[in-house]
């Protein structure tokens, strides 16, 4: 009660001090700091510009100048000489939790303010793809909790150290060590969380998500340590220890101090969005499963359906398997690691669903034994928070569910089967997925089908089905509109978000995709999907990359913006992801390749990376494509042979496993996307210039198939340019 | 003045400020050896020269505030009511600063030495490497200039107003922060990680610039001068301050 009483006094103090306005107007300041100095967001959506790095900013130096403010208001009486008085007026804990009140209070008071007077430049800077609901939850997230953050570890050392020097000390190497060391770990930068990209089209909530997760999970250890730090407070002229013996008199004092770090721990340890996948990118453990022998799945359905508010998935998925072997047979799925699931039952009975703990590449190992019948129908039931591959924690924001965006693929939208094939005669087996969705939400199935409304419900969500083949596809939803291109004899069935038409309009995107059509169409024949006729591309949320399949490619939301029109440099025609999968309709998909040997540098990747090159060259001028090509791609290679660990490979034993890993891992990348298009490169000057090489691709892609092994080879490639492997060697 | 340099290193490291600051140098430079220099900087070793120097130059903003707050110890307002007795020594105002100086000095080495041999103990603990004589040049380079600044410039701040103390501390966060010109690399670190790129070798040896050496140079300099400028007489107006205070 008595802090209640105190609380409007100290704060009217805190408020009446000219250092305290000085803080307030440096932190409203900060934000300006994200245009200039501080810009950890790298992508070029509008949101990441104008609203990440700005509000990023604010909570790094914001949350610096509050703990400064903390550690001079809690050192104030001490430094006065009045404490002896004040203590004996009112309890020092008292005081000690009313201080930390106000400063709470004051900290939310700067942050109102800054985010009135930011509003309308953010509105203004942003234009048409700003959004009340990202910009309240970026400064609230982003900014806002980074200030009693600071403030409760700058009075906890405070409090524990009762010295001004230390605890400026202890604070300023914690903000430091957030910074800098911890900046990589999303769950260790407690002042500037890791965001790399906001999206200006679709939603963020799974950024906002993990970030209040991360927030949430320093507020519960840096509350239980202030707490103890609270116990410790100087009394009766105590010292610390026997302050601290007087303090946990009163037992539900330490345990909210317990019980706030042990919240802290277990957030901590069982954080639900990233997964525990193997590091070893190269593992091939859920591909070389051993096959159930005599088991084909005849065919397999999935009834999908979103909680777009929470951001889960619940589904059922049946699968028709037919057992020849007349035993029980162990059948493999992978499935997203944050699912669980809730029953599985063959034929209408119950049978064993084992999570054997295993996750590779974003997928959970699931076994389940399936009984001796021939005919036999598995139903799963399956569900929870979609996790992300725990090698994507830097770049924070998939998989993302929500009423304007969703994004599901394979084994986030049914379990995917692993280790059991499809009958000899059909090769493949039949898919019908369902999903139910708000009707505002268009359907766009990753591949050449469709999707039709099968069922309109009376809450306003609709049942859509599609069907498709094999053990797993994607999907996208979302606030979509679609234009139609002619190019290259086909339609392009060009999907983006609603939010982004006049950019779209503006950026002659529609003319760019035809380029782009036009250019491989000429140089290497008609594309892959010039038999059905028709190609979709579709803008996904901002994720710096994208991939293909058969008929359908991506677009990065990010190759496109208002920010990349003002780019002299790149003309008025960007969308350099977009170039990259829709020339993966020709190398990859219209020729395919053997990717069965992750370490060999020959894969679809390196003709379409060339090709990419070629095209960007002919779009932005030479000087552009080398320099965001050909030297980024000599700069790969030189970085990955010069590494001090790969020319000195016994010291690698010296590294963390993970650090070795992720120095194999960079191999397998940089000799794709980097080493081959230079050899390729170098093949197109050895084969006599540009002119020469689009022959030689030219013939390449419209040679006569060999149906037993019908993937171009790096040797038919050598052979088509008359040169030999060492003839290519970078060495 | 022995007596009075020691009594002062005594009064400055044997107390929990120096313990504490101690443990967060420690820890926090554990973090940069383990997170950052083990991975080496620009394709060469971890006990390499360069890498080391980025350790070092990571440390040096906890090395600068360090030293301020030494300075603290002369300069803030309870010292100066000491001042009234400690000014009645029967030695000179500039040969007592000398040695208080010399006492931050001295306990600022300590804290560099430390944060080195917690580097040698990585070193062979990791790499079972003890070649530690390659590294004493950039640390001498990295280190010496910019603490001797802090402390000659922290002295004659702190002895004009003791708060501009505090606002010096922030310094290193600004050139960690600001796009400095090259020739102030060695302030960011900035030049172990970018200027052995562009040496055409894999494992450059150790090699500065003659800018780079003229910059610290002057560094260096600039804060033997402020130490050795001498006190004015009754010290300076913010103690002759603090003394009418005391008497009214």
């Amino acid at each position: 009660m008595k802090t209640i009483r105190l609380f409007p006094l100290e704060l009217r103090r805190l408020l009446s001090s000219r250092f305290t306005w000085l803080v307030s107007g440096l932190t409203a300041l900060s934000p300006l700091l994200g245009f200039t100095l501080y810009k950890p967001a790298d992508s070029t959506t509008m949101l990441s510009l104008f609203l990440a790095n700005p509000s990023l900013a604010g909570g790094a130096a914001g949350g610096i100048l509050f703990g400064l403010l903390t550690v001079y208001e809690l050192d104030k009486a001490g430094r006065s000489r009045v404490e002896v008085l004040t203590d004996a007026a009112v309890s020092p804990l008292t005081t000690a939790l009313t201080r930390l009140l106000a400063l709470t209070a004051a900290a939310l008071l700067t942050l109102a303010a800054v985010m009135v007077i930011w509003l309308p430049i953010s509105q203004s800077r942003i234009g048409s793809v700003f959004d009340g609901t990202d910009y309240v939850f970026a400064y609230l997230l982003f900014m806002g909790l980074a200030l009693p953050l600071a403030i409760l570890a700058a009075a906890a050392a405070y409090q524990f150290t009762r010295r001004m020097d230390l605890s400026l000390v202890l604070f300023a190497a914690f903000a430091f060590l957030s910074l800098t060391v911890w900046a990589d770990d999303w769950q260790l930068c407690w002042l500037n969380p890791s965001v790399w990209a906001m999206s200006d089209d679709f939603s963020n909530f799974r950024l906002f998500r993990s970030v209040a997760y991360m927030r949430l999970t320093w507020l519960a250890a840096l509350a239980g340590i202030w707490t103890l730090s609270y116990l410790c407070i100087r009394r009766f002229g105590k010292g610390l220890l026997g302050s601290l013996m007087l303090g946990v008199r009163r037992i539900y004092r330490p345990a909210i101090a317990l019980a706030l770090l042990a919240c802290s721990v277990t957030a901590w340890a069982f954080q639900p969005f990233y997964d525990q996948s193997n590091p070893d990118l190269s593992a091939m453990t859920l591909d070389t499963l051993e096959t159930a022998d005599g088991v084909t799945c005849s065919g397999r359905a999935a009834d999908v359906r979103p909680d777009l508010a929470l951001g889960t998935v619940q589904g059922t998925a049946t699968y028709q398997f037919q057992n020849t072997s007349g035993q029980e047979r162990t059948v493999s799925f992978g499935i997203d690691p944050g699912y669980s699931i809730t029953s599985a039952q063959a034929n209408g009975k119950d049978v064993s669903a084992v999570l054997t703990g295993y996750q590779e590449s974003n997928m959970a190992l699931l076994e389940i034994t399936i009984p001796a019948d021939r005919d036999i129908e598995l139903v799963l039931e399956y569900g929870g928070l979609p996790k992300d591959w725990n090698i994507m924690s830097t770049m924070q924001g998939e998989p993302e569910l929500s009423p304007k965006y969703l994004c599901l693929e394979s084994q986030n939208m049914a379990p995917y089967l692993l280790n059991v094939a499809a009958p000899e005669d059909t090769g493949v087996f039949p898919a019908v997925i369902d999903i139910t969705l708000p009707e505002h939400m268009t359907v766009i199935p990753f591949g050449p089908s469709d999707a039709e409304i099968l069922e309109q419900h009376e809450d306003g969500t609709l049942t859509w089905r599609y069907e498709t083949s094999g053990p797993g596809s994607i999907l996208y939803a979302g606030d979509y509109v679609r234009e139609d291109i002619q190019a290259g004899g086909v339609t392009v069935q060009f999907y983006y978000g609603r939010k982004h038409q006049t950019i779209m309009e503006q950026a002659k995107a529609a003319e760019a995709v035809r380029e782009v059509i036009e250019y491989c169409t000429e140089h290497y024949g008609s594309p892959s999907f010039a038999a059905t006729g028709s190609l979709k591309l579709i803008q996904s949320r901002v994720a710096g990359g994208g991939y293909a399949t058969t008929g359908a490619s991506l677009l990065d939301e990010a190759d496109f913006t208002a920010n990349n029109l003002e780019s002299a440099e790149k003309g008025a025609i960007p969308g350099e992801v977009m170039i990259h999968e829709l020339v993966h309709q020709w190398w990859g998909l219209g020729n395919m390749f053997d990717d069965s040997d992750t370490a060999s540098p020959w894969s679809s990747e390196g003709l379409t990376v060339y090709t990419t090159y070629r095209i960007v060259k002919d779009l932005y001028g030479e000087d552009y494509a080398k320099e965001h090509y050909v030297d980024q791609w000599q700069t790969a290679v030189d970085d990955y042979y010069q590494n001090f660990y790969v020319r000195n490979p016994e010291y690698l034993s010296s590294l963390p496993e993970e650090e070795q890993l992720r120095i194999s891992n960079s191999l397998a990348t940089m000799r794709r996307y980097s080493e081959m298009p230079l050899m390729i490169l170098k093949a197109e000057q050895l084969a006599g210039g540009e002119d020469a090489m689009d022959q030689i691709l030219y013939n390449l892609f419209n040679r006569e198939l060999d149906w037993s092994y019908p993937y171009l080879t790096y040797q038919e490639f050598l052979d088509a340019c008359g040169l030999t492997e060492e003839d290519l060697s970078l060495a | 003045m022995r007596k009075i340099f020691f009594y002062e290193w005594k009064r400055l490291i044997w107390n929990k400020f120096f313990f504490g600051l101690l443990l967060v140098l420690l820890f926090y430079g554990w973090q940069v050896l383990t997170g950052r220099t083990l991975l080496g900087v620009s394709h060469t070793a971890p006990f390499s020269p360069w890498s080391f120097g980025d350790y070092v130059s990571r440390m040096l903003p906890l090395l600068w505030i360090g030293t301020l707050f030494f300075l603290t110890f002369f300069t803030s307002p309870k010292a100066r009511r000491a001042a009234v007795l400690t000014d009645a020594a029967p030695m000179s105002p500039g040969r007592y600063a000398l040695a208080r100086c010399g006492a931050a000095l001295a306990g600022c080495v300590l804290l560099v030495l430390a944060c080195l041999a917690e580097a040698a103990v990585f070193y062979g603990w990791y790499f079972q490497w003890y070649a530690w004589q390659t590294l004493i040049f950039p640390a001498l380079l990295t280190l010496l200039p910019p603490l001797v600044f802090a402390l000659g410039s922290g002295w004659l701040l702190g002895r004009a107003r003791p708060w501009l103390l505090y606002a010096w501390m922030l310094v290193p966060f600004l050139w960690n922060v600001l796009p400095l010109p090259e020739v102030f690399g060695l302030w960011n670190g900035a030049f172990f990680t970018e200027y052995p790129l562009t040496l055409d070798t894999p494992d450059p040896s150790f090699s500065v610039p003659a800018a780079l050496l003229a910059v610290q140079a002057l560094l260096l300099a600039a804060g033997a001068a402020l130490l050795a400028l001498k006190p004015r007489k009754a010290s300076d107006a913010a103690e002759a301050r603090e003394r009418s205070r005391l008497i009214s």
